[in-house]
């Protein structure tokens, strides 16, 4: 006999109100997006339309010719900046970070779970109460308005990504290291040849949260950089919009062009984000 | 190849002493085998000679040199994992090349090694493979295939067959003994499983709470175990252990009062003395009625074909075990009569040592 499967009526106005909820809060979230989006193809008098247009018509493509060729908002070399920088610190944060975090995971040395638990710590830190002494040094080292403020310290690691990290090659198994401190390859070397490809993964997700974290980091470059050729995207875009209040059309558009490469890496990226908020809250 | 030699040598784990001032000779060539308990310290004394946990107290002398303050790799010493330890992101080929390359050997000589190597161990179909393509005994003959390929001095396994099968687990250690005859090569086996330590080795080092109980050839340490602790550890079935008395004429007083010669002639010590008699399961056997020296009921019998292993609970309440023939008629539940051969039986002081 045929069997046929019944959900019950209640279960499925459940499943509609649940639906009907998420669907209203995710709209919440995405309008601003949305409005973003639309507006960077509208003139100034179309985005305060009323009626609101709820898409753009026509739509005007040459807002981003303009923002292009601007001199007052050099968006391609900002754009350059904002990717060095991200590039940097995420290279600067896989290196320095993996490095503590396998002394602190896979080494046993005197005091290493006072020491990690001090860097935990930091965590606890909000950096402005470090901020003044800091950029102090800086000054003294003449550094201020390059890079090196923004970059070097996370050569020097970061609690969250060593705590992160740590707990990722704490699943290494120990026996790896110890065979290959048989094979007579030195610490240094176990790190990298040994223990780093078994963390590929993790140390992508390191990566990934470093770009996204750099690319919306603002206070630092306020802070340290004063030429605007030298601004990331970020910093930039803050910097046009309060010289040229008026134009809302160009600005929706470098908002929309700096937002973008994160959301198409997010969505590239999203199985491994998951994974990694998972992983840092969970294990 | 070398003698590894221990002299009075400790570990701390923090405040907690896990080895305790153990003494040992390793003979060139030899193969010993460590077994104990979990926790008894075998593992982290190979990993002591092999480099990997440091020495807090005496010295480690492999080849007449002490090592102790020298780096794993310099030791001359190889060790196979229980979990083979192979690098998951290198092939076999490269697994095994890996430690030649650190050593700073010839492209052209690494090869030929490890070629000489996988020939060896039949391996050399596995080179290009990683080890999640290969199953558990290749990954432990390319394992093995790594510590031979450096051609150390001593080998160290640490329960490297505790991972495979039953029917891989009988091939294997007949390949290591193999190995070993070929390679003359000095040995050190870590295991927990009896049978590995009797088939394996030369001599057996049983430890306990980190000391040594007792250094022997297999037949010694199980005919003649030098206290309770090996007694009753090595063997499988355990060793049978029955509270004694002194008689006042030098014979043995059972807890059911039968009385019984002890085979050498009479019992040391004054009458009444306590002690604790030994007997191995194959000693005891099934009696008609009043013919036994003992009584108790069936509460387990575990056929194993050839044999049957009874487990008997006795009057007094003590767990006796017994081997018997295939086709012993004792079922679940019976009384049965239990006799006592007392060839080869050892008698126990109150201290666990043996006194005859």
């Amino acid at each position: 006999m045929k069997k046929t499967s019944r959900i019950a009526p209640a279960r499925v106005a459940q499943t509609l109100v649940y639906h009907a909820v998420m669907l209203a809060i995710s709209a919440v979230f995405l309008l601003p997006f949305y409005w973003m989006a639309i507006s960077a193809f509208k003139n100034n008098a179309e985005i305060f339309a009323n009626p609101v247009l709820w898409f753009p018509d026509p739509i005007r493509l040459e807002n981003l010719t303009a923002l292009l060729t601007r001199d007052d908002f050099p968006f391609l070399r900002q754009f350059a900046n904002s990717v060095f920088y991200a590039l940097s610190v995420a290279c600067a944060v896989c290196f320095s970070c993996s490095l503590a975090a396998y002394s602190f995971g896979c080494l046993r040395w005197r005091g290493r779970n006072l020491v990690f638990g001090l860097t935990v710590c930091a965590l606890l830190l909000p950096g402005i109460v470090t901020f003044l002494p800091v950029y102090l040094g800086w000054t003294k080292l003449g550094l201020n308005g390059t890079y090196w403020p923004l970059i070097a310290p996370f050569f020097f690691g970061d609690a969250f990504f060593i705590f992160m990290l740590r707990q990722f090659f704490l699943g290494v198994p120990r026996e790896l290291m110890d065979a290959a401190r048989l094979d007579g390859a030195s610490e240094f070397r176990i790190w990298w040849q040994i223990v780093l490809p078994q963390v590929r993964t993790p140390l992508i997700i390191v990566g990934l949260f470093a770009i996204v974290y750099t690319w919306n980091e603002f206070f630092g470059p306020l802070i340290y950089l004063q030429d605007r050729d030298e601004f990331p995207l970020s910093l930039g875009l803050f910097t046009f919009q309060a010289a040229r209040a008026r134009e809302w059309s160009i600005s929706m558009t470098g908002a929309l062009l700096t937002a973008l490469p994160m959301v198409v890496l997010f969505l590239v990226t999203q199985r491994l984000f998951r994974q990694g908020l998972a992983s840092s809250t969970l294990k | 190849m070398g003698a590894v030699q221990l002299l009075g040598v400790q570990k701390f784990f923090g405040t907690m002493e896990v080895i305790k001032g153990i003494d040992l000779r390793v003979d060139d060539g030899e193969l010993v085998v460590f077994v104990g308990p979990s926790g008894c310290g075998k593992s982290t004394l190979l990993r002591m000679i092999a480099g990997l946990e440091d020495v807090d107290g005496g010295e480690v002398l492999i080849s007449g040199v002490e090592v102790s303050g020298l780096a794993p790799a310099k030791r001359g010493v190889a060790m196979v994992f229980q979990n083979y330890a192979l690098y998951p992101h290198m092939s076999a080929y490269d697994n095994l090349a890996y430690g030649l390359r650190r050593s700073g050997m010839a492209r052209a000589d690494v090869d030929s090694r490890v070629r000489e190597t996988a020939a060896l161990l039949q391996i050399t179909d596995l080179l290009p493979r990683r080890p999640k393509a290969m199953s558990g005994g290749q990954r432990q003959r390319v394992a093995i295939g790594r510590a031979i390929v450096r051609k150390p001095e001593v080998f160290l396994f640490d329960e490297p067959l505790s991972n495979l099968d039953a029917a891989l687990r009988v091939e294997m250690r007949s390949q290591i003994a193999r190995l070993h005859q070929e390679l003359k090569a000095t040995m050190i086996f870590v295991t927990h499983d009896q049978v590995e330590a009797m088939t394996l080795a030369d001599r057996i080092v049983v430890l306990n709470s980190g000391r040594v109980e007792q250094v022997g050839t297999p037949r010694e340490v199980y005919h003649n175990p030098a206290n309770l602790f090996v007694a009753s550890f090595i063997g499988s079935p355990a060793m049978n252990l029955l509270p004694i008395t002194r008689g006042e004429d030098g014979s043995i007083l059972l807890e059911s009062g039968e009385q019984m010669i002890w085979p050498g002639g009479k019992i040391d010590g004054p009458p009444g003395r306590a002690l604790t008699l030994g007997l191995r399961p194959d000693r005891l056997s099934l009696v008609g009625s009043d013919q036994g020296q003992i009584s108790g009921t069936v509460h387990l019998a575990e056929h194993l074909g050839d044999e049957t292993i009874l487990h008997v609970q006795t009057a007094a309440g003590r767990a006796l075990t017994l081997k018997c023939d295939g086709d012993a008629p004792a079922r679940l539940g019976d009384l049965v009569q239990i006799g006592l051969d007392l060839t080869g039986a050892c008698l126990f002081d109150p201290d666990g040592r043996r006194v005859q």
